[in-house]
């Protein structure tokens, strides 16, 4: 809410100066947003009058002006316009002077005449004729009498004046208006309010003679109040109203209309002028829309209606979307003579729908949408005809036609002072709580615990006792709250598991030199074709964003890979040598689609690794690590999804579920991301982790007896999987092999075509006894022939 | 008795000759084979030992005694030699082994949090010592945990504060995780105390201090005599711990439609110490959270009877508190993942 402090000061006292008035405002529940000071846009400019003008002697097209600034001595200003004349009134910027457009004036030398400032257009002044007439004239402007020679252009052009512009919370809709913030600083600053009393006299007539009104919806519209003036006198508003407009940033654009925002301003009731001529069968219907049915609006675009909208409609068709703008052909014209003033209430959510509906957002639907004071509608149209009566604007018609459903009666709370002072932990004296109340306009007194206070229509916000509570602290001083430590028997904050699971795997992966990064939960529709996965792929199914910010924002992710891969682009594109990343981040899958109903949230846990040492084994190497620490031992199965290298992909498999899924960027996925070398990836159930079933690790006593370690190296095709070895030597091997350790894979010389040479490390022992050679030969010839059978032969 | 006087000679010569030698010794092998030429089997010693057969027999013990001294004497010198040579080569290789101890330590490269978790981290391991649990809700939420139970009903105009994302009728991606409030009051009977940090939405474009995604951490108490000190003092300690013990706590009037009275909580500025800097960007303050006593509506509608009890809520940005914290310029660092940006927060 902006406010123009000239404005404000009309209707409160400010005795402080303005950085003190903001604090106490910021203190009492205002925020200051911003301050303008619109006196700083130019300096030095005032008002000159001509008084003689010479030709200048060395060129034809300039003159030297002969100015009274107001000082004692003429000023001399050589000139290029033409429209100037002796005698005329022009801003004069001085030596040294500033403009609105940035330039700095100095004095100088215009062929050879020295000239000690200049005349200014409305142009370099940057006025529009709706700021001062004459002002888009080609030349210099000409000023009207209405300020005396020296006066400083600010006076004149209405720029000495700061603009505060408050932040209003949403519960805090009557503060929209100078009057609402006036309200607020005559509390902060213990100051007078100064509300204008409306008085005005009438031309006789009678209303009904004019129009009719009718509401068919109280529901939308519970208040709906009209007068008339004849006679209208359309013209220029003043000065005085004219500033204030424009101090906020609105037009001026004819008494009628002027009054109109005005009054919307200062009292936050946005009102509504009708031409009389263009209300078709003098009548007034305040209903809902019809299914289709159109209008074309003031600013020109037209508008398909929908029966849910609230229309102000005449005999024939709708002239007005209640609360939010007019129709193009009821406005206010040069030779309107005779208008009907609306100032209504509508229902706050159906203006906020309509609006959102139509893409409309004006200062009457801002203020409706946050909901106004039904008793101030009467209030803003006494102001209306105060002001029609004040400039003369027209004859106002006795009569009033006020429809309503019933007005509120006022509200009164019980409250009591010992429970505002528990919910505080304060000790407020009933005084002071009264004292308080009734500066903020609630009317409240005191009988022993209980505070009865009057809730003013306009403070719909206060409900009960936590709100009266609020409103005795923020102008009693936040201050005064001194903290305390927590009561209540002190207990240590518990973890759920899931983030126990997930701080065990970020602090195991952080000491094998992963980072951790963290990426959008939304991604590209188009991410899973980055990916080539298939259009029938579970993946496929997701939560999508009704109003996304962009497509590549669009739908809830199904897997972590695509952000990481994104992740790793960036970096490798970066000129970064190697990476070690994982992500812990929701996947989230609907339950139906399009999804209705919350979707399953579940974590996963995604590893990125690219870099000189990496390979699908050490990318390995770290997804056992983290599955054995949840207990689970998997075996390794060949997968093919379509973003992983062929040969080099696995899926870890417990319990015939997958687990983890994991191996090197398929070439033609990497070269998509703009990844030039090996990257490897492995994407990791989580939930699964979590599930997984919590064992106690229990003491192994330590090995009192020795060790026996034998060396094996085979041959065998270069096909089999190790893991198939390993299986058969574990089966053969008896209950005293205690490890087995693969040492060496090998193809090359002196191993035959087709054929790798494996070579194990196996450690037997005997926990009871001490363990003989021959136990051990005996356990490995069974092993060797068990070993054969799988073609697998001892090197020799 | 010659015999005698010859032996002593003899053993005093040699006594003489090998101490003579083991002076100067600094050899570890010269000294081995010295005291095998003179201590071993075939040594000087067991010769003069073996030269006692002439002596007669009353004489021999005597002798003996002589010899056996003498033994012990040189015996005890080459150890002494010996532990004085294995010093001296000791202290050469120590010195020998000297190092630029400037030269740069050999690491094992460690990874680590992502900041704004290490700032989490921080936060429920401060609100956990304060009895603080933590707890966890859903990012698609209804309407009804985000707004609704929250006393925001539908086209109520603090919404207009919220740009929300939706995914149906009354299927949001949730804007605040105050929805986990009004979870945690349906499943759990006061007295509560939990924290809930986690991600939330708001379709804000991204530029250098907005995200669509950021992170919030909401804070709930409920119990039988909560006051609005008690949630001063929980939030002092919090600023206190994370910002330094002289930080001071201030709250603003301020309008949240689940908290009555509801405030903005303000903390001095570290730099300047409350006079105004450019950090506190002249106000000697910095917003860092929103906060209020639980709104009577929302207890109710949790099925908590607010005349019995009460309690506050309080909800901190860590994106915020991440980048003021660490001086980052811009939001966007966080989730751009530069491994240069991640690794300097490794500590």
């Amino acid at each position: 809410m902006k406010v123009s402090l000239n404005w404000l000061g009309h209707y409160v006292d400010i005795n402080v100066p303005l950085s003190e008035l903001c604090d106490k405002m910021v203190m009492s529940g205002f925020e200051v947003d911003g301050i303008e000071d619109l006196s700083e846009s130019m300096k030095n400019v005032v008002v000159g009058q001509i008084e003689r003008l010479e030709k200048h002697p060395d060129a034809d097209k300039l003159q030297i002006c002969f100015l009274n600034v107001g000082s004692d001595m003429p000023l001399q200003i050589v000139t290029g316009a033409d429209n100037v004349f002796e005698g005329a009134l022009v801003p004069v910027a001085l030596h040294d002077s500033h403009l609105p457009n940035g330039m700095h004036i100095k004095k100088g030398k215009l062929r050879g005449v020295e000239s000690f400032g200049m005349l200014c257009s409305g142009e370099e002044l940057c006025l529009k004729d709706s700021d001062y007439p004459g002002a888009e004239v080609n030349g210099i402007l000409i000023l009207n009498d209405e300020y005396p020679v020296g006066t400083d252009m600010r006076s004149v052009l209405g720029l000495n004046d700061v603009i505060i512009d408050f932040s209003v919370t949403a519960n805090r809709p009557d503060c929209q208006s100078v009057l609402g913030i006036a309200r607020e600083v005559a509390v902060a600053l213990k100051t007078k309010l100064k509300i204008p009393v409306p008085e005005y006299k009438t031309k006789g007539g009678n209303i009904k003679e004019y129009i009719s009104v009718t509401v068919k919806d109280y529901e939308l519209c519970p208040r709906y109040l009209g007068r008339t003036v004849a006679n209208v006198r359309i013209g220029k508003s003043p000065d005085w109203m004219k500033k204030c407009l424009k101090a906020v940033g609105m037009r001026p654009i004819n008494n009628i209309v002027d009054i109109t925002n005005f009054v919307m301003l200062e009292t936050g009731q946005p009102m509504h002028a009708f031409d009389l001529r263009d209300v078709n069968g003098s009548q007034i219907i305040v209903r809902r829309a019809k299914a289709n049915e159109s209008i074309t609006t003031l600013d020109g675009k037209r508008h398909t209606l929908t029966p849910e909208m609230l229309v102000i409609a005449d005999a024939k068709q709708p002239s007005c979307l209640a609360g939010i703008m007019g129709s193009l052909d009821s406005e206010i014209k040069e030779d309107t003579n005779s208008i009907f003033f609306e100032s209504a209430k509508f229902r706050r959510d159906s203006v906020r729908r309509t609006a959102r509906h139509l893409g409309m957002r004006t200062e009457s639907s801002a203020r409706f949408e946050k909901g106004i004071d039904i008793m101030n509608v009467e209030y803003a149209m006494e102001r209306a005809l105060q002001l029609i009566y004040e400039l003369d604007a027209g004859d106002i018609i006795e009569g009033v036609i006020d429809c309503n459903a019933g007005l509120p009666q006022e509200r009164v709370l019980n409250v009591s002072v010992s429970g505002i002072n528990a919910l505080l932990g304060l000790d407020i004296s009933a005084d002071d709580m009264v004292e308080i109340l009734n500066r903020l306009s609630i009317k409240t007194t005191n009988s022993g615990d209980t505070l009865t206070c009057a809730i003013p229509s306009f403070r719909d916000d206060i409900e009960g006792r936590a709100d009266i509570a609020e409103e005795i602290m923020r102008i009693y001083g936040y201050d005064h709250i001194i903290g305390t430590p927590m009561k209540g028997a002190i207990v240590r904050g518990k973890k759920p598991y899931d983030r126990l699971c997930a701080d065990k795997i970020k602090i195991r992966l952080a000491a094998q030199g992963l980072y951790e990064i963290m990426t959008y939960s939304f991604i590209s529709g188009k991410a899973l074709d980055m990916l080539d996965i298939s259009a029938d792929d579970e993946r496929r199914r997701s939560v999508v964003l009704r109003n996304p910010l962009g497509e590549e924002y669009s739908e809830m992710r199904t897997q972590l890979v695509s952000s990481m891969l994104n992740v790793l682009s960036t970096n490798y594109n970066r000129k970064i040598s190697a990476v070690r990343f994982f992500e812990i981040s929701k996947v989230f899958i609907p339950k139906s689609i399009p999804a209705v109903s919350q979707p399953e949230e579940r974590y996963a846990l995604c590893i990125g690794l690219y870099g000189e040492d990496e390979n699908f084994f050490t990318l390995k190497g770290i997804v056992e690590d983290i599955l054995s620490c949840f207990g689970i031992s998997a075996e390794y199965d060949r997968d093919n999804q379509p973003y992983l290298h062929p040969g080099r992909q696995a899926s870890a498999m417990s319990n015939g579920f997958p687990v983890a899924v994991f191996g090197e960027i398929h070439p033609d996925t990497a070269e998509r991301f703009g990844i030039d070398t090996r990257a490897y990836i492995a994407e990791i159930r989580m939930d699964k982790l979590i599930d997984a079933p919590v064992e106690a690790v229990l003491y192994k006593p330590l090995p009192r007896f020795p060790a026996i370690e034998r060396d094996l190296a085979l041959t065998c095709d270069k096909e089999l999987p190790v893991a198939e070895i390993e299986k058969t030597i574990r089966s053969s091997a008896g209950k005293n092999l205690e490890d087995i350790w693969l040492f060496d894979v090998y193809q090359g010389a002196q191993i035959a075509d087709g054929q790798k040479s494996v070579a194990y490390r196996l450690v037997f022992r005997n926990p009871e006894a001490t363990l003989k050679d021959e136990d051990v030969d005996a356990s490995l010839s069974k092993m060797i022939k068990n070993l054969k059978e799988k073609g697998c032969v001892l090197r020799s | 008795m010659e015999r005698m006087v010859i032996l002593k000679e003899k053993l005093e010569q040699l006594r003489q000759q090998v101490l003579e030698q083991l002076n100067d010794m600094t050899d570890e092998k010269e000294l081995n084979e010295l005291r095998v030429r003179v201590m071993g089997k075939k040594g000087w010693l067991t010769e003069i030992l073996r030269g006692m057969g002439g002596l007669p027999a009353e004489e021999r013990p005597k002798a003996g005694q002589l010899v056996n001294r003498v033994r012990q004497e040189l015996e005890n010198k080459f150890d002494e030699v010996e532990s004085n040579i294995s010093e001296l080569l000791k202290n050469a290789r120590l010195k020998d082994e000297s190092l630029d101890i400037t030269l740069p330590g050999k690491k094992h490269e460690l990874g680590g949090l992502h900041p704004l978790n290490g700032v989490l981290e921080e936060l429920i391991d401060i609100f956990g010592s304060m009895g603080f649990d933590v707890v966890e809700g859903p990012e698609v939420e209804t309407d009804y945990y985000n707004f609704e139970a929250l006393n925001v009903p539908k086209d109520h105009p603090a919404r207009d504060d919220q740009d929300t994302f939706y995914i149906a009728e009354n299927l949001l991606l949730r804007t605040q995780t105050s929805s986990a409030q009004i979870r945690t009051m349906e499943t759990q009977k006061p007295p509560i105390r939990m924290i809930c940090p986690g991600r939330v939405y708001r379709a804000d474009e991204v530029d250098a201090t907005h995200s669509p995604v950021f992170h919030q951490m909401e804070g709930l108490v409920i119990d039988k005599g909560i006051t609005m000190c008690d949630l001063k003092g929980v939030l002092e300690q919090f600023a206190k711990e994370i910002y330094g013990p002289e930080t001071k706590v201030r709250f603003r009037p301020s309008f949240f439609p689940f908290t009555e009275p509801s405030v903005e909580v303000d903390v001095s500025c570290g730099v300047c110490g409350g006079k105004g800097c450019r950090v506190c960007k002249g106000a000697g303050w910095i917003e860092i959270l929103g906060a209020g006593m639980v709104h009577p509506n929302v207890l109710s509608g949790c099925g908590i009877d607010p005349e019995i009890y009460s309690g506050f809520a309080f909800g901190v940005g860590l994106d915020r508190l991440t980048t003021t914290r660490h001086k980052i310029s811009d939001i966007r660092l966080l989730f751009e993942n530069d491994r240069c940006f991640l690794e300097q927060f490794n500590r």
